[in-house]
């Protein structure tokens, strides 16, 4: 049983039904959805703890459709009078907006009333206690090992676990409730040498605490990357192959996925403008979304319109086959739905081209350049333009030279996804898109000349 | 007026009158919070709503309001903190709360406050912002007007502005800070931010331009020539970018231009000097107060006292007045940026830096408007001064590692300067560096300071807050470029 949670499901689903209920008695049509969540948190580094943390918050959320218009108000209260001042807000908004003709309701008949739902909770130990010895422990081994090497240094070390409740009603006399969990660990490791200091992390995060990766291997993770990085120094300005470590990989994916999103689409702030039926990336690579996968991380049996999503191809041979829409996208682009409208499910990058584990990446990357990391930069929404300052790994015939810092990385988005030669087997989960490393043809490094 | 006692009535009609709170019943629960014997112990209540309107397509269809409150305790022994929040703040519930944390604190009880604790002392009032409510449904006609101007003076500017969206979000927050020291302080805190993004669309190449006015003003902080500006330079933006040419490559001496560029001291100096990071030895100016990092001249300032600014602060969310604290004289390293917990730790006093994104989460030093200060030279000079190099306007955000101290941040405006002269805009620059190593190439400083437009927000550790971010018009000799050319 819960031992975060201080509300009950029914509690959320009455609470969502009296919104809409009222909202029916001022002749309007609505949706509420009702979200709580009980957090527990410790962050401990060299023997102490730094933080221990409780928390607990709920919200509900109100749309309204009346007369062709809609309004949206949200409340932290849950009591009677908060909601009804929500119904009233939301109200007053559809007195003032302007109609739009595609801002309704979903028909009925979309609706996953009674649709199969993935597990999204499993019980596991999450009190302020269990955080507590998660943290020590992944604490004694982080010292044990900047014990053993002088050039590392223990930083913190934090365990989290969440559980949330969520329900949704509509008019249509919808109501449907999950309960889910989400269990984080994550550790710090700073390493120094006479040409300075570095750090590095490394993080676990599941719906269930025995999938989460081991203290000792997060520890040892994150302090062979900080070492890695040590002695980084710049490269020369050249174009050369590139591959993107899988935890760096998913954020190109990210930007895939966020152009073909129903927002990015109507407001025609994406890269892929009208990209149905057209080949946008290399004609090896297939991008798959599961919204059913047990306990995956984005995984949902509904979106917050009541809409279920579909396993299916996104892309396939480099084409796009659909988009991420919600009803409201959904109808400015004059398609259907997708149940998509709190984003994509979980995702998958796939390819058909030669691949091979790590050291076959490397070997295939031949010379050129490994990122492990990006430090900050851009992607231009409208036109592509992706920029980024990098940190990473120089590597000549298959093997790494030295580390790298101070070199920025430069390209169009489009042409990167059809750059795409490889995606490795070394597969990673990074929240919701799994993705091996990812080699880029050629692109543009500045560094030091 | 502000803060003082205006603040704390206002906070008891809005926050503690409704839940049944009074005075007394928050001196018990102060008693409760530090009877483990705690260094620092606080309870912090918020009240915030908002209200937005959105304009798509020519037409205000989509407009919100949301309200939330509640109160975080927190409870520290030397560095270790325990802290609970609550949504609910009814007596039975932050009792609760408080005890939550002295679960965490595994203390017992080391020092009991039977009595409570005598909420003694208050803190002063303050002129930097008016304790209004922007948040008032009367100003949704007009609000709504000044959104559909904007939509129609985007698209008169130019028949390549194909695409225009918009919106305004108002915000009311009222805090209430009590501590274990007897102190009891308030603050409202207006807010209206009002943004646009643009599309320009010609020959098939698209490009964004976006531009924005933040205020701590309701409606009539808004002037309509200050938002036809707004209008101007998010429209000339994408125009610009339309046209761009691919960046240059390589290292060359850069000029950025007054206001939003100041990202760079936020980056490049501020962050290194937030005092966790020093108490943590893990800022690399660590051990460097009082050491030369940037040419003379170079003068940077943190201060959260700035009339109307976003980073601004009657008190910081500990209940401290801000500080006007020198990060940098005359490009010597002089002062870090404390809040109250790692102040007492490191023997130093707060600097009213202590900020935090709501009830919900702990306060850490964070900054408020941080700025170069101006020089003297003559802004037209300053890019005359350039044989080939790049002149930014405009960024879209920064970030800088902590450790290492390098920074990065990416231009959504900039020209290519060759022979003093502007050649065409180029695209999609982005500039890296490393603190202690780039300001020390700082040649000119202009004389034209200005602060953003009041759309700076900074994220540390998952919390976001506004600030601000300024500086004159500015020449570094040496800094590396990285874009597509080449």
């Amino acid at each position: 049983m819960s031992e975060l949670l201080t509300q009950s499901e029914t509690a959320m689903r009455e609470a969502a039904e009296r919104a809409v209920e009222l909202a029916a008695r001022r002749g309007a049509r609505a949706r509420a959805s009702v979200q709580h969540e009980g957090i527990a948190k410790t962050a401990m580094r060299g023997g102490e703890i730094e933080t221990a943390e409780r928390s607990g918050s709920q919200g509900l959320s109100l749309t309204v459709f009346h007369e062709g218009r809609r309004g949206s108000a949200s409340t932290a209260g849950l009591d009677r009078p908060a909601i009804e001042r929500v119904v009233e807000e939301a109200m007053l908004i559809a007195g003032h907006v302007q109609p739009d003709p595609d801002a309704d309701l979903p028909p009925a008949e979309w609706l996953a009333f009674a649709s199969s739902a993935p597990l999204l909770y499993a019980d596991s130990p999450r009190s302020p206690k269990a955080m507590l010895e998660a943290a020590s422990a992944m604490d004694r081994v982080a010292t044990g090992i900047a014990a053993a090497d002088s050039r590392l240094r223990a930083g913190e070390s934090v365990a989290v676990a969440t559980e949330g409740l969520w329900a949704l009603a509509t008019s249509d006399g919808f109501c449907r409730s999950a309960m889910r969990s989400n269990d984080s660990r994550w550790t710090v490791m700073l390493a120094q040498d006479e040409g300075g200091g570095i750090s590095d992390f490394c993080q676990s995060q599941e719906r269930r605490v025995d999938a989460l990766v081991s203290a000792e291997q997060l520890v040892k993770i994150a302090a062979e990357r900080a070492r890695s990085a040590l002695g980084a120094r710049s490269i020369d300005n050249r174009r050369c192959p590139v591959l993107f470590e899988p935890r760096v990989a998913a954020t190109l994916v990210a930007e895939l996925a966020g152009a073909l999103t129903g927002a990015a689409q109507h407001r025609r702030m994406s890269f892929l403008p009208d990209p149905i039926g057209r080949r946008v990336a290399a004609p090896h690579l297939a991008l798959h979304e599961d919204p059913f996968e047990p306990l995956g991380l984005a995984s949902g049996g509904l979106d917050s319109e009541g809409i279920a999503g579909s396993s299916r191809a996104v892309l396939r041979s480099g084409v796009v086959e659909g988009l991420f829409l919600s009803s409201y996208t959904a109808r400015k682009l004059g398609l259907a739905s997708t149940g998509n409208a709190d984003g994509y499910y979980n995702l998958r990058l796939t390819s058909t081209a030669e691949s091979g584990d790590w050291a076959a990446m490397l070997r295939m990357l031949g010379t050129g350049l490994v990122v492990t990391q990006f430090q900050g930069g851009k992607t231009d929404p409208a036109s592509g333009n992706w920029t980024q300052a990098v940190r990473g790994l120089w590597v000549e015939g298959g093997e790494i030279a030295h580390a790298v810092t101070d070199v920025t990385l430069a390209g169009t988005m489009p042409a990167m996804l059809n750059g795409i030669r490889a995606v490795g087997q070394d597969v990673e989960r990074m929240g919701a898109i799994r993705t091996g490393s990812i080699l880029v043809d050629d692109m543009r490094v500045g560094g030091r000349a | 007026m502000n803060g003082g006692a205006l603040a704390i009535d206002r906070a008891t009609a809005r926050l503690l009158g409704p839940a049944g709170l009074d005075e007394a019943a928050i001196a018990r629960a102060l008693g409760e919070l530090a009877g483990g014997g705690a260094d620092l112990a606080d309870l912090y209540f918020e009240a915030t709503s908002m209200r937005g309107w959105q304009l798509e397509g020519g037409r205000v269809t989509q407009g919100s309001f949301s309200m939330r409150q509640g109160v975080g305790a927190r409870a520290a022994h030397r560095g270790q903190v325990s802290f609970a929040h609550s949504a609910d703040i009814r007596e039975g519930a932050l009792l609760d709360t408080v005890r939550a944390v002295r679960t965490l604190e595994r203390r017992g009880d080391a020092a009991r406050h039977p009595q409570g604790i005598a909420l003694d002392r208050r803190a002063a009032g303050h002129d930097l912002y008016p304790a209004i409510d922007p948040v008032k449904v009367e100003d949704a006609t007009a609000w709504i007007a000044i959104l559909e101007r904007i939509d129609e003076r985007a698209r008169a500017q130019d028949p390549r502005i194909v695409r225009v969206d918009a919106n305004v979000r108002a915000t009311d927050t009222t805090v209430l800070v009590a501590d274990a020291g007897g102190l009891l302080a308030g603050d409202v805190r207006p807010m209206t931010i009002l943004s646009m993004v643009v599309i320009a669309e010609h020959n098939g190449q698209r490009a964004r331009g976006q531009a924005g006015l933040g205020r701590r003003a309701g409606l009539d902080g808004f002037a309509t020539a200050e938002i036809d500006a707004m209008v101007g330079t998010a429209t000339r933006m994408a125009l610009n970018n339309l046209d761009a040419m691919p960046a240059p490559i390589g290292e060359m001496p850069i000029v950025l231009g007054p206001g939003y560029p100041g990202v760079l001291f936020h980056e490049a100096v501020g962050h290194g000097l937030e005092g966790d990071h020093h108490r943590k030895h893990l800022s690399a100016f660590d051990g460097k107060v009082g050491e030369r990092i940037a040419a003379p001249g170079v003068t940077v300032i943190d201060d959260g006292g700035i009339p109307g600014r976003l980073g601004s602060l009657g008190i910081d969310d500990e209940g401290t007045a801000p500080d006007r604290t020198v990060l940098v004289e005359d490009g010597i390293l002089t002062g870090l940026m404390q809040d109250r917990l790692n102040a007492g730790l490191m023997n130093a006093c707060s600097t009213g830096n202590g900020r935090r994104q709501s009830y919900a989460h702990l306060p850490m030093p964070r900054m408020t408007n941080t700025f170069l200060a101006n020089g003297s030279a003559d802004p037209a000079d300053i890019i005359a001064s350039i044989d080939r190099g790049i002149y930014a306007t405009e960024f879209d955000g920064g970030q800088v590692d902590i450790v290492t101290g390098r920074f990065n941040f990416t231009t959504i405006e900039a020209w290519l300067v060759e022979k003093g002269k502007l050649v065409a805009p180029v695209r999609g620059a982005t500039l890296i560096g490393v603190g202690h190593e780039a300001l020390r190439h700082v040649s000119m400083i202009g004389n034209d300071l200005a602060l953003d437009t009041g759309m700076a927000t900074c994220g540390k550790q998952g919390q976001s807050l506004h600030v601000s971010v300024g500086q004159p018009t500015l020449r570094i000799d040496r800094m590396m470029v990285g874009g597509q050319a080449g």
